[in-house]
């Protein structure tokens, strides 16, 4: 059954007929060939397939396209500004928060979220970790991550940011 | 290959999303062939990709994140009413619940991940019935009861009648439930809660455990107890908890109520722990809630 559904992808609208068994990472990765967000466990465990859903991490495999209708996306190809790295990127490749970037997409949705709410508030790194648990990463061992993330958290406040 | 998993295809379904409650009711009454009625989908979709529910093709999938009458916290006198469709980030940052039951939106913090908080709802978690549902103990010591609705019927029962299995509850395949309530903590009551996992997110608890006890200055007036993952459906242990009331809340007391606690529960072995932790650690967590309940009232 194919059911019409209005997105707003990184900014762009789109209105798509979806299989009514597809789900929003389905029809992100492949529909709209947003590469970014990874086919993994598939089944909501692991967080690499993490998108932001109206401003919240949401593991994109849970969705179903039909229940997107009127959804504003973002994925990592809208945090970068044609091909200027967003400065949470950056932070990541300075301090090593990632090794072999299968997780990192989704971590780096997660993270950006994570960072907004704060509003350039304090958080600790307790509360980052927690934050950031619904995304695996095999490689790093998370700790250049929570660095990644707590640098970028100064980008922000010094005005590096977007 | 689209929609195939392996070699196994997902069947076609029909998507509803009624925008209210009438809209939802009506499809209930009329709509042809199976449904499942569906919210964060959290469940759902690694279900049917699992194929372990059997789905034929042509299912009604009936999605109730529209229906604005299911979502929401409220206080109502001296009880929470919280909407079924309520997300569980939601149920966990709520004021209201923060404050009037603790127990419960610190047991909702630690469900799963915050992506899949952000989208599963309280009254899914309910309504899957696992055994080991995390929103079930706390909901069960604060006396809860949850209101189920049909096109034609309505009936609020007490949370210890709505499982009746794994996976099953009372309600028929056209009912949905609607909205939970429960009254709030008071002033001489204290409640804690834990649980057990093999890591810290993405937890199919291994036990969980929930104490709620009324305290009057020198007797435990009232008390209840509720597990989860160690039994066919989370329970409350009424035998540990009628031996509580009367009792004066000293270490021996609590000791001998965690005890014939465990001794009540028959758990299995599964592929998380065996029934002899399961059973070792309702001592020793229920144990330990109950003195943090006597720690905080007696404070």
């Amino acid at each position: 059954m194919k059911v019409s559904v209005h997105l707003k992808v990184n900014g762009q609208e789109h209105d798509i007929d979806v299989d009514s068994r597809s789900t929003l990472l389905e029809v992100l990765r492949e529909t709209l060939g947003l590469t970014s967000v990874h086919r993994s466990c598939e089944e909501g465990e692991c967080g690499a397939c993490t998108i932001l859903f109206n401003g919240e991490p949401v593991s994109s495999c849970l969705v179903l396209a039909a229940a997107a209708d009127g959804a504003e996306i973002l994925t990592t190809e809208g945090l970068k500004r044609g091909e200027t790295l967003h400065p949470l990127m950056e932070s990541f490749l300075e301090h090593h928060g990632l090794q072999c970037g299968f997780c990192t997409p989704g971590l780096l949705m997660t993270a950006y979220a994570l960072i907004e709410k704060t509003n350039g508030g304090q958080i600790t790194e307790t509360e980052i970790r927690k934050g950031i648990e619904g995304n695996i990463c095999r490689c790093t061992g998370y700790m250049n991550i929570v660095k990644a993330i707590q640098a970028a958290m100064e980008a922000r406040r010094a005005g590096n940011w977007w | 290959m689209k929609n195939f998993i392996g070699s196994r295809a997902l069947p076609e379904i029909a998507y509803h999303r009624p925008p209210d409650l009438a809209g939802l009711l009506n499809l209930l009454a009329k709509v042809d062939g199976d449904l499942k009625i569906v919210a964060g989908c959290t469940d759902f979709i690694p279900a049917m990709r699992s194929g372990n529910w059997g789905f034929a093709d042509g299912l009604n999938v009936i999605d109730i994140k529209g229906v604005r009458e299911l979502a929401g916290i409220r206080l109502e006198g001296d009880r929470l009413v919280i909407g079924a469709g309520t997300r569980l980030v939601d149920v966990a940052q709520s004021e209201e619940v923060r404050e009037n039951a603790p127990v419960l939106s610190e047991a909702v913090a630690q469900m799963a991940s915050p992506q899949v908080r952000n989208i599963a709802t309280i009254g899914g978690n309910l309504s899957m019935a696992s055994p080991a549902a995390d929103t079930a103990p706390p909901l069960l010591c604060l006396d809860a009861e949850v209101t189920v609705r049909g096109p034609e019927t309505q009936e609020t029962v007490p949370l210890t009648r709505f499982f009746l299995g794994p996976g099953t509850t009372r309600m028929k395949p056209r009912e949905v439930l609607t909205e939970i309530r429960f009254p709030i903590l008071k002033k001489n009551e204290a409640a804690q809660r834990v649980r057990l996992g093999l890591r810290t997110a993405f937890v199919c608890s291994i036990i969980s455990v929930a104490a709620r006890v009324r305290w009057d200055g020198k007797t435990i007036t009232d008390a209840r107890i509720a597990m989860g993952a160690v039994a066919p459906t989370p329970i409350r242990v009424t035998g540990a908890e009628t031996f509580l009331v009367g009792t004066d809340g000293s270490e021996t007391a609590l000791a001998e109520a965690a005890a014939k606690a465990a001794a009540e529960i028959t758990p299995i072995s599964d592929l998380r722990a065996s029934a002899e932790y399961r059973k070792a650690m309702a001592e020793t967590l229920t144990r330990r809630m109950l003195t943090r309940c006597i720690q905080n009232l007696a404070a």
